[in-house]
């Protein structure tokens, strides 16, 4: 079973062809070009690379957040529009899983931290347990100094993965001393975690609706913040 | 494969509507499926454009799979994908250009990306078969006010644009200031029947002779003056009389220039496109005119005048009918103009 997995929820751009049991390629880039211009050609390119023609697909499999917003989407809709048109099923995997999936060791906890603007981080901790993925915290929006406290209370090592951890953490001097930092390389959701992710979730027949996916957002517009704010202060 | 029987299914989402459509040919429209989000957007008295693109990318499919269905066409049929990628909310628009770039590299067919404005003169074609270029075309939409001589179907010379607000944005703010619903356009259009649209003086710009430039703001800032000073003395504000007397002002500006350019260019056609044009004032206005001076004149039906995918595959068919085709790299371009085309 071949299928095509997107990440285009950071800076980075990351599109993979995956089986069961091999990554046939993957082409990750993280420079300043816009996700919507590349990722079609990319999806292109990494399909020749891997030698695998789009009717062979068996399925697309997309991060579907937490993220940037726009990214999000631009990755969503480019996974809808090719699963309708090949007729595959398409798979929403979750960005932080998908994080998780760089460290599959048992005695460690890692920290999925996406950055969540103004220096917050959507965090989520993840350990694994008998070859499976737990959640030990789920996903909150946390200031990276109370991700920092949450993981020194945790009883074992914690590996910081993700892209706040570039943009916030990577000059910190002190770290709690059972926190470690990923590899650079490590710090950006990779479209080999969601293929690998995404691939088993089909196996299990846990496809999405292609009709009505949405992105994780986690947070609400900002607008809708605005207005609730105002009508709440008006009706006290 | 012959031009006539060549089909298109076109995406649009560069504002508050989502909408797929398929074309046979250049004219026979088989199918316009438009998801509306003004009722979401209301409580906010404009368009969020963050919202605007979470329900595009809700709506994007079903809105597409409504339009093959209706037009009973399947997606293998497809000749082209058309999509609009400017001008317009930059999030909205990335929604359509993401999903019609990944239907047209997977149905291994072609991909048109179309500016939105030149989608708005397009869709006189659809509503009306018998026009045929060349005619001059007042695009007037809530971003854009602009005559342009349609000298063919790729063939283009921009007389003159706005300066600053766009009609369409000046209806919007005044509306929202008198306390109307959005959208404020045809919430004006209403009131103003029953207002004099002589009771105010409010100014017009531009208006020496052989000046196809458009600009609001100074009429948009009388009319927010009026308001004011009215309500600082304490005056009841004559609401339906303001709105009478701004769409007049409006309206004559927009007539006089579209007039002058039909006679000056040797034209004997004029075409009203674009949201605004949905104003049956101004509708009436330009019949009377036309009728009397012995000119042709086109408007578009109410559903094609608003954003729909519908235009936006007429345009793509004469636009790849000149091989103006865009690639996999295609971008959303939020400020994307009308220009001059020559082809
Ligand atoms: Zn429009």
């Amino acid at each position: 079973m071949l299928i095509l997995s997107l990440d285009t929820s950071t800076m980075a751009s990351s599109v993979a062809i995956v089986s069961e049991t091999r990554l046939l390629a993957e082409l990750t880039v993280q420079t300043r070009l816009t996700h919507s211009e590349t990722l079609l050609p990319h999806i292109e390119q990494v399909l020749k690379l891997a030698g695998v023609s789009k009717e062979e697909l068996a399925g697309i499999a997309v991060s579907i957040g937490p993220g940037s917003f726009t990214g999000l989407r631009i990755g969503l809709a480019t996974a809808k529009g090719m699963a309708y048109a090949l007729h595959v099923p398409i798979i929403g995997c979750s960005t932080l899983e998908a994080l998780a999936y760089h460290y599959p060791v048992p005695g460690i906890y890692i920290a999925a931290l996406l950055d969540a603007q103004k220096g917050n981080a959507y965090a989520a901790f993840y350990c694994w347990e008998n070859e499976k993925l737990k959640v030990k915290e789920s996903v909150r929006i946390l200031s990276v100094d109370e991700v920092l406290e949450a993981a020194s209370r945790l009883d074992g090592p914690v590996i910081l993965s993700g892209d706040i951890v570039q943009k916030q953490l990577a000059d910190r001097q002190v770290l709690p001393q059972n926190v470690h930092l990923a590899l650079p390389h490590l710090c950006m959701p990779r479209a080999a975690n969601t293929g690998m992710l995404g691939i088993s979730r089909l196996k299990q027949g846990e496809a999405g609706n292609v009709m009505d996916m949405e992105p994780v957002y986690i947070r609400r517009s900002e607008a809708e913040v605005l207005w609730e704010a105002r009508h709440r202060k008006a009706d006290l | 494969m012959k031009d006539e029987n060549c089909l298109t299914l076109a995406i649009e989402s560069s504002c508050d509507e989502t909408s797929a459509a398929v074309l046979r040919g250049g004219r026979e429209l088989l199918s316009n499926i438009i998801s509306t989000q003004i009722p979401v957007h209301q409580k906010f008295g404009g368009v969020v454009p963050e919202i605007a693109s979470r329900k595009h990318i809700v709506n994007i499919m079903p809105v597409i799979d409504e339009a093959l269905r209706e037009a009973s066409v399947t997606l293998q049929e497809i000749n082209q994908i058309a999509v609009t990628y400017g001008p317009g909310l930059v999030g909205a628009l990335l929604v359509g250009v993401s999903a019609a770039k990944a239907l047209a590299f997977s149905l291994g067919v072609p991909l048109v990306g179309v500016n939105h404005l030149e989608g708005h003169i397009f869709a006189n074609f659809l509503s009306s078969p018998e026009l045929k270029p060349p005619f001059m075309a007042l695009v007037v939409s809530g971003g854009h006010t602009s005559l342009v001589h349609v000298k063919g179907y790729n063939h283009f010379a921009l007389m003159g644009q706005t300066r600053d607000d766009a009609a369409g944005e000046a209806f919007d703010k005044i509306a929202r200031v008198m306390g109307l619903p959005y959208p404020g356009g045809p919430q004006i259009d209403k009131l103003a029947r029953e207002g004099n649209p002589d009771a105010i003086d409010f100014p017009r710009a531009l208006q020496e002779k052989g000046n196809y430039e458009f600009s609001f703001s100074g009429l948009k800032s009388a009319v927010l003056n009026y308001l004011n000073s009215s309500a600082q003395k304490g005056c009841p504000v004559p609401k339906a009389d303001v709105a009478a007397s701004f769409q007049k002002s409006v309206i004559e500006v927009l007539v006089s220039k579209a007039m002058e350019a039909v006679k000056e260019t040797g034209m004997d056609t004029l075409v009203l496109a674009g949201g605004v044009a949905a104003n049956s004032s101004l509708e009436q206005r330009l019949l009377d005119v036309t009728a009397l001076h012995g000119y042709k004149f086109y408007y578009p039906s109410r559903v094609l005048c608003t954003d729909n995918a519908a235009m936006i595959a007429c345009r793509a068919f004469y636009q790849s009918r000149a091989g103006f085709y865009s690639n996999l790299y295609l971008n959303a371009v939020p400020g994307l103009a009308l220009t001059d085309i020559e082809n």
